[in-house]
């Protein structure tokens, strides 16, 4: 008589990621595609709030551990673990960083900085800065993009001195910082060459300084073009100038730890083995269309039209300063631009009405003189057909988004 | 809708003989131009542009017909009669054993010494298509068969090169065609492939031995070798895989997902039922934001990545490292006119060879 075959058991694994982030989701979404295009079935085990805990970890009853070593305690916790461990986490530039004794899926600072450059540069820009984060244990990925991007300036003949002045670390972020954060910060933007092309080394670091920019009245992407890395849906939704960013392989990161796995639970040993996963794409928004204005008049004129467009000048004004006609100001403006200098100059203001209503809680009558909209209703009937509702209204609306 | 490209041609070089070699160029009305020698029916250069509209050659070339005619790599060669491999050169067809050229090792490589990438071929301009003619007299290369090949190249205005094979012959030999391009979408000196990003439509690939004949075919699914999901090239050459270690990368033939059966003639096979093209990998290189498509009709799609361009003089005095560039050859399979199904890749009298290959380029984001 032969014995039913019993059914492979199912091998418990356990995912240490702190999945309330994007990175680290898709990361497990890739395990996941990894195991479904196997048919292998692994019981996972994960927080049911999709964060990481490592309170006995180590008394952990199953057969493998994929685990996001960027956090250190992750790290320190799974240094003496027994069972088999892939590790995954940031790219070091030098190589005695990585956990010695496991395998280790990197995603690739180098190639992700050096995609978002090659983009900027594609885009026409010529001056360069790099938005980071203060040093820290738990954002040791920062600072390695932070080399990744001195690499290449440096390859570009930069100097040590002027590496360090594109560079900015600003202030952690906290609640009670928050305004200082971002006054230090409009001073770093204000004294960058502009155009100028930014990296920043998160998406979410690159809301905080599209938010700068806004605020500061800087325009983007004309002055300032912002890239970021995450490619973070949330942080989309909460942009008014929709944000370019770097795609990292995370999906490719958690196939390839769950097939390293896969092979260790059958008994293979790669101790020591890191692969770099590179990133897999750039989502090109409106933050990096940068277009090189091709006349100097046109840019001369939006200059002006930035500093004075809110003390309701004319288009008069604007050819004066430029120092041409106005028909031959309104055939550039329309050739460059597919606008007139008046929708320009009411595109500024309109600008500046929503920044002051999200930033402070100013009044439709006060925003209408601040930016030099003739009467409040005026003011009304321009937000009214550029955005279908009321001043009041979108200053709710902003309000009720930023604090979701 | 196609409008017919414009067509040129200019003098280029000449080859050790003395022959010159003109160069033939197909434009399309957004400036794409892919330029074309009747030395092995070559692609010698893509222009195509970036995210950005800047133009770049996405082609691995060298400079000169001579480098052309000395070179080993198959540099954009047009590849034939026998694309890849026959093993030990040998191939019974009709009762009869043939022996033909042995020019790696033991086996068939790529037609032969004398293969179609070193012929001087026949170039003609028709509606704004370039047609390409050669004739290979039986005995070449030890093939049976009088053959004489036709192949046309249309660049149409959504930057799709259409390759369209058609030969004929007056005995029954085995035909495998292919295009030999390495491509770097990049178009930079000195960057490789490894951050491009790789999607193919097959579920199971050739393993291969040590002389990269296939003999086994195996599955993709939970191994480097699955392209399914799209996945950066660079990473998968780090998965551990012996495959990937005995070619010293990729130098497999994927096979294909059939198409939907179409009039009841599901394999296609066989009796020179022909396939539908349909789109069958794609390529992407997130810096430049180029993309490309590969549609065929053929079975096999050979992916190569350049492992063995190491020092190979490329074009301007540079020199190509491994992974320079990687080849998406569709075609039969290495060694077919050896196994279960070889009636596919035979040509006859009455059962005339025919390929359609697309490769397309355009932007993303």
């Amino acid at each position: 008589m032969t014995k039913p075959v019993a059914p492979q058991k199912a091998h418990r694994i356990a995912l240490l990621f702190n999945a309330n982030k994007v990175y680290d989701r898709e990361i497990i979404a890739g395990v996941g595609q990894y195991l479904l295009s196997t048919r292998v079935s692994w019981n996972l085990f994960l927080e049911e709030d999709f964060r990481c805990r490592l309170a006995g970890i180590e008394r952990f009853d199953g057969d493998g551990i994929i685990a996001d070593f960027d956090d250190p305690a992750v790290c320190e916790a799974l240094a003496d673990c027994r069972l088999p461990v892939v590790a995954v986490g940031s790219s070091f530039e030098d190589p005695a960083h990585y956990p010695a004794g496991v395998p280790y899926i990197a995603t690739d600072n180098l190639k992700l900085v050096s995609l978002a450059y090659t983009h900027l540069i594609g885009a026409g820009l010529r001056h360069f800065a790099l938005y980071s984060l203060p040093l820290s244990n738990e954002h040791r990925w920062a600072h390695q993009r932070e080399l990744a991007f001195g690499r290449l300036r440096a390859a570009e003949g930069r100097t040590r001195e002027q590496i360090d002045a594109e560079i900015y670390r600003g202030l952690s972020t906290s609640a009670p910082t928050w305004n200082q954060a971002i006054e230090q910060l409009t001073q770093w933007l204000d004294a960058l060459p502009k155009p100028v092309g930014i990296i920043a080394v998160t998406d979410a670091r690159a809301r905080q300084l599209l938010q700068a920019c806004v605020i500061a009245g800087i325009p983007v992407p004309e002055d300032v073009a912002i890239i970021g890395i995450d490619n973070d849906p949330l942080t989309r939704t909460l942009t008014r100038i929709p944000l370019s960013s770097v795609i990292q392989g995370t999906e490719e990161m958690g196939r390839t730890a769950a097939h390293l796995l896969h092979q260790m639970l059958h008994g293979a040993r790669f101790p020591g083995r890191t692969i770099l996963v590179p990133p897999v794409g750039i989502n090109v928004l409106d933050s990096t269309k940068h277009q090189p204005l091709a006349s100097p008049y046109v840019a001369r004129a939006r200059h002006f039209i930035r500093q004075y467009a809110c003390q309701g000048i004319r288009t008069e004004q604007v050819a004066d300063y430029v120092g041409v006609s106005r028909s031959s100001l309104e055939e550039y403006f329309r050739r460059e631009l597919q606008c007139t200098v008046h929708q320009d100059i009411l595109r500024q203001k309109l600008d500046a009405a929503k920044a002051l209503l999200v930033k402070r809680d100013m009044s439709s009558a006060d925003v209408a003189v601040r930016c030099g909209f003739k009467s409040v209703q005026y003011l009304h009937a321009v937000f009214r057909r550029e955005l279908g509702c009321t001043p009041r209204e979108y200053q709710e609306r902003e309000k009720a988004r930023e604090t979701a | 809708m196609m409008s017919p490209a414009i067509l040129s041609h200019e003098p280029w070089g000449t080859l050790p003989s003395g022959e010159a070699v003109p160069l033939f160029t197909l434009r399309n009305a957004h400036g794409m131009r892919v330029s074309i020698s009747e030395l092995g029916g070559t692609i010698v250069s893509w222009h195509a542009p970036d995210r950005a509209g800047r133009l770049g050659d996405i082609m691995l070339g060298h400079d000169t017909p001579g480098e052309y005619w000395q070179a080993t790599a198959y540099m954009g060669a047009l590849v034939g009669r026998w694309a890849n491999r026959i093993a030990g050169g040998r191939f019974t067809l009709e009762g009869i054993e043939y022996s033909v050229d042995r020019n790696e090792g033991g086996n068939l490589l790529h037609g032969g010494a004398a293969g179609f990438n070193r012929a001087i071929w026949q170039a003609r301009e028709e509606d704004g298509t370039l047609l390409m003619t050669l004739d290979s007299e039986e005995g070449d290369a030890g093939f049976p068969g009088n053959v004489h090949v036709e192949v046309r190249y249309t660049l149409d205005d959504d930057g799709e090169l259409t390759i369209d094979y058609r030969a004929s012959t007056d005995a029954p030999t085995p035909l495998n065609l292919t295009n030999h391009g390495y491509f770097n979408l990049a178009a930079q000196a000195g960057a490789d492939i490894k951050g491009h990003v790789l999607s193919i439509d097959a579920d199971a690939f050739f393993e291969v031995d040590s002389t990269l004949i296939p003999v086994r075919q195996a599955a993709v699914a939970g191994n480097a070798f699955d392209f399914r999901e799209a996945a950066p090239i660079g990473a998968r050459l780090e998965w551990p895989h012996e495959q990937l270690s005995l070619a010293r990368g990729f130098d497999h033939c994927y096979i294909l997902r059939e198409p939907q059966a179409v009039n009841g003639n599901g394999n296609g096979g066989g009796n020179g039922g022909q396939r539908p093209v349909r789109e069958v990998a794609r390529l992407y290189d997130p810096a430049s934001g180029r993309v490309m498509t590969v549609s065929t009709d053929q079975r096999g799609l050979q992916f190569y990545t350049g492992n063995y361009l190491d020092g190979v003089r490329g074009r301007n005095g540079t020199t190509y490292a491994p992974h320079a560039g990687l080849c998406l050859e569709a075609g039969g399979f290495p060694n077919q006119i050896n196994m279960a199904d070889r009636e596919d890749v035979i040509s006859r009298p009455d059962k005339p060879y025919r390929q359609v290959t697309k490769y397309r380029v355009g932007v993303l984001g």
